[in-house]
């Protein structure tokens, strides 16, 4: 298949919420994104790319700032597609894609409770993983595996 | 009537397991269900970013007990990505052997576990006792049945035994007449029809909007299988097809898993007539010393000592006998990675849950459950 020209399909719909297209081995490319431009760059990407499956949601604490990357599939050009957009670690939100893809509930329940992302709009944001109640966000480089934490945990239905 | 939430786990014989699913009932009637999931949660994304690259290969193993091989191997082709490695030719067939055996184990030990949901108990000793088969083959060149530790980042850690292909081979032929016999305790049976046609429906639609994938999206019809698609390892060098279903329920999936045993013995003949022509070496030559030599120690400092790796992310996708499964592997050049994603099928399985349960009855839970085929050590990972 005809590789996809990403800045020329989604440069009209974001504008300067673009921020980049890089290569990706063995994928469509890797876009980067302004957080503002989430859903508009969701649905551009289901909607008018075919991207119709999503794959998972992650995040990466990179210290000063975090990073929330989205895989998606298309079953039309059978291959991957790569979104990422930064987040300032002091606020770390980002409109969720729950709205446009439905199975990215889940994903962003555990990005939000292990890495802390916040996601605004979510249907559901409860702790999945972790217990009722539980404070840390394990996937953070400050939590040190090393030192314990002393934890209450609360049970869920009482 | 009034509803009512009920727990269906953590101890519960649907759950395979220690999961909660929630259901709210009307009488007999799903209304909601609500998956709660944590009991196993071990970190292992937390401790994979303290740990050298071929120390995370432990982890993997458990992270599904019964599918060991295919996570080992997810995780082994994203950190090559990110390392720039390459296997040698031979290691990547003796991958797909492990793969492929993985998948019809992973499936016998599904049968065993489905056919017991519905009551029916010599299929579950059936099963059980084919498995062992498999295992054994499994302990002959990797000394362990469950938690293998046996691929390398680079190659493989050994070659097989002498005489290995043939007892294999043994072993495919016994398991093709087996089949037949599972099509006519399952399929042959009206009381398995008329429990299990019908039941639990997700069109092709819903799957995909859901993120299921695997055996569950393939008996809707959908022809999506990632060793075709996007194929890794050797799998674009073998004949193989994709096993599908259209009728999208309980008996569909049992269809595909049962043909997807059947292309897996394909597979594998076509492997073990390769590894009989093919000797060679099963580890790159030129690695990193430590990434060549896990089990001896280098320098004083152990496996510690500075490397300069290119920075970067390695991605993997691999279909598990439970479907699409990822690895998101982010090197920073140190010996460790900086931080690993993965993504389990099952856990995209299991939160679609609502749209395969509600407006069935509370019986139909653990056929429908059994049929989606749950390992929580990979949801909770």
């Amino acid at each position: 298949m005809e590789p996809v020209d990403l800045t020329a399909a989604l440069g009209p719909v974001l504008g300067d919420r673009l921020l980049g297209v890089e290569a990706f081995p063995r994928s469509a490319g890797r876009i980067r994104f302004e957080r503002s431009g989430a859903l508009d760059l969701f649905r551009a990407v289901r909607d008018s790319l075919g991207f119709r499956h999503l794959s998972m949601v992650g995040g990466i604490d990179w210290t000063d700032h975090r990073e929330v990357f989205y895989v998606v599939w298309s079953d039309d050009r059978r291959e991957y597609l790569f979104l990422s957009t930064d987040v300032p670690a002091d606020d770390p939100h980002v409109e969720s894609a729950s709205g446009i893809w439905p199975s990215a509930n889940w994903h962003e329940r555990e990005a939000w409770e292990l890495v802390g992302i916040e996601f605004d709009h979510h249907p559901d944001l409860r702790h999945l993983l972790t217990p009722d109640g539980y404070e840390f966000r394990p996937l953070l480089r400050s939590f040190k595996l090393h030192e314990p934490e002393e934890l209450e945990v609360k049970t869920r239905h009482v | 009537m009034s509803e009512m939430w009920i727990n269906m786990g953590p101890q519960h014989p649907m759950t395979h397991g220690l999961w909660n699913l929630r259901v709210l009932i009307d009488g007999e009637m799903i209304v909601d269900v609500d998956p709660e999931m944590g009991y196993l949660h071990r970190g292992i994304e937390k401790i994979s970013e303290d740990r050298h690259y071929n120390e995370v290969i432990t982890l993997m193993d458990r992270c599904c007990y019964v599918a060991g091989f295919a996570w080992e191997h997810l995780y082994i082709i994203a950190s090559e990505e990110a390392l720039h490695l390459e296997p040698p030719e031979r290691a990547q067939y003796l991958r797909v052997l492990c793969d492929e055996f993985q998948r019809i184990a992973s499936h016998l030990m599904w049968y065993a576990a489905f056919v017991q949901d519905l009551g029916l108990m010599s299929p579950f000793l059936y099963g059980m006792r084919d498995r062992d088969l498999v295992l054994d083959l499994f302990q002959s060149y990797t000394g362990a049945r469950m938690t293998y530790e046996y691929m390398r980042v680079g190659g493989v850690r050994s070659d097989l035994p002498p005489g290995f292909t043939d007892h294999a081979r043994k072993v495919l032929d016994w398991l093709t007449d087996r089949f037949v016999e599972y099509d006519q305790l399952c399929l042959g049976s009206d009381i398995f029809r008329k429990r299990c046609d019908d039941l639990g429906t997700l069109k092709a639609t819903d799957c995909v909007t859901h993120g299921v994938t695997g055996p569950m999206l393939r008996s809707a019809g959908q022809k999506r299988d990632l060793r075709k698609d996007r194929p890794y390892a050797v799998y674009d060098q073998l004949e193989f097809d994709v096993a599908l279903a259209d009728s999208a329920d309980v008996t569909g999936r049992y269809l595909v898993r049962m043909e997807e045993m059947r292309q897996s013995v394909r597979l594998l003949r076509q492997v073990l007539d390769w590894l009989d022509r093919h000797p060679g070496p099963v580890l790159a030559d030129r690695l990193p010393r430590w990434l060549g030599a896990p089990y001896a120690p280098v320098g004083k400092e152990g496996y510690l000592l500075k490397r300069n790796y290119p920075k970067g992310v390695g991605f993997s996708a691999v279909e598990e006998p439970h479907g699409e499964a990822q690895a998101y592997v982010v090197n920073e050049g140190g010996e460790h990675p900086y931080r690993v994603k993965f993504r389990s099928p099952v856990f995209a399985n299991i939160s679609a849950a609502r749209q395969y349960l509600v407006g069935y009855h509370v019986a139909d839970i653990p056929p429908i459950m059994g049929s989606v085929d749950v390992c929580v050590g990979e949801v909770d990972r």
